[in-house]
């Protein structure tokens, strides 16, 4: 029985996502193992794939779809395929509200002066991040994600590029710490019931 | 689509995935969504708060329902995938593709599978006010 999933992607994104001559399309297929068909009218992308134990492969195809919708580049999303990285899609309108030229000046804010605010939070928290549309996307790994998208939310809400980065940068400092700490428990006594 | 009475060996459930940052939710339900089968969560197989949602207590709690339902003769399912929604992440959380990767092996036929994130037309308020969230 074929299994399918579906996603709405903008149409100026319909070229990043099939690529030159669908390379990169072709490209998600063969490492997914599905079927990818974009209606380049409307920009519905439907994945589908026939073998019922590659519910994962539909899923992460899925979720690069969403991603190169959301303004990744291939190269970026491509991260989506590693079983620990996922994305967050953060939607800029819960805080701009109607007015497109609040819109304009919070994304203004979350990318910064020549991308400056976007670099150090990618940079703190080893995250991709995306401002596209009224929407803000991160690609990382769980933990990284929350914090990148806590980061994002506070700018959002107004508060203070300051006070956001060096919030990140103790909470950088607190996990290297953790690392440091768990290394010296090792040696004593491992439980090994970390969970 | 075929029925829980069309054939003897045939038994349906729906299977639902709700997939947040704070934990995983899998669910066997009938096909009418009524009567629950099986149900486990991702902090029912952890001790610490913050691994509720981390892909092996998805996997744990999975393969907990697939083999509670089996034994219940279930043989095929539908699968409902949900992120928290409304006002919340429109995106599932990191559970999810080991709960789905669960499942998969688990050996039951799967007749579909589809997101059920409820996504408002037109919404109440995100919480936290006007001045934010204040930590």
């Amino acid at each position: 029985m074929m299994l399918k999933m579906e996603v709405k992607i903008p149409k100026d994104r319909i070229g990043a996502l099939i690529g030159k001559g669908g390379k990169i399309k072709e490209a998600i297929e063969r490492e997914c193992g599905v079927k990818m068909e974009v209606d380049s009218g409307t920009g519905d992308v439907i994945v589908s794939t026939e073998d019922q134990a590659n519910l994962v492969g539909l899923n992460k195809a899925l979720n690069i779809a969403k991603a190169i919708g959301r303004g990744f580049s291939y190269e970026r999303a491509k991260a989506l395929y590693d079983d620990e990285y996922m994305l967050d899609i953060i939607d800029l309108t819960d805080y701009a509200g109607k007015s497109e030229s609040n819109l304009v000046r919070i994304k203004g804010r979350i990318i910064g002066a020549d991308g400056k605010a976007r670099r150090i939070i990618e940079d703190l928290t080893d995250t991709y991040i995306s401002v596209y549309g009224h929407t803000v996307s991160i690609i990382g790994k769980a933990d990284d994600v929350k914090a990148a998208r806590e980061a994002v939310e506070a700018l959002a809400e107004g508060s203070l590029h300051k006070t956001v980065y060096e919030k990140l940068q103790r909470r950088r400092s607190r996990m290297k710490l953790e690392r440091l700490q768990l290394w010296e428990r090792r040696g004593e006594e491992f439980e090994g019931d970390i969970f | 689509m075929s029925t829980s009475t069309s054939s003897q060996e045939e038994r349906w459930a729906i299977v639902h995935i709700y997939s947040s940052y704070n934990n995983t939710i899998v669910h066997f339900t009938d096909l009418s969504g009524a009567e629950t089968i099986a149900i486990s969560s991702g902090g029912r197989h952890v001790k610490a708060d913050r691994f509720e949602s981390s892909p092996y207590a998805a996997i744990k709690s999975a393969m907990a329902c697939a083999e509670e339902a089996k034994r219940k003769g279930i043989t095929s399912i539908i699968i409902k995938v949900r992120a928290v929604g409304g006002t919340g992440p429109r995106v599932p959380g990191p559970g999810l593709n080991a709960a789905l990767r669960a499942l998969a092996r688990a050996g039951f036929k799967i007749a579909r599978i589809e997101d059920v994130t409820p996504i408002p037309h037109d919404t109440t308020r995100k919480p936290g006010g006007r001045r934010g969230r204040r930590a």
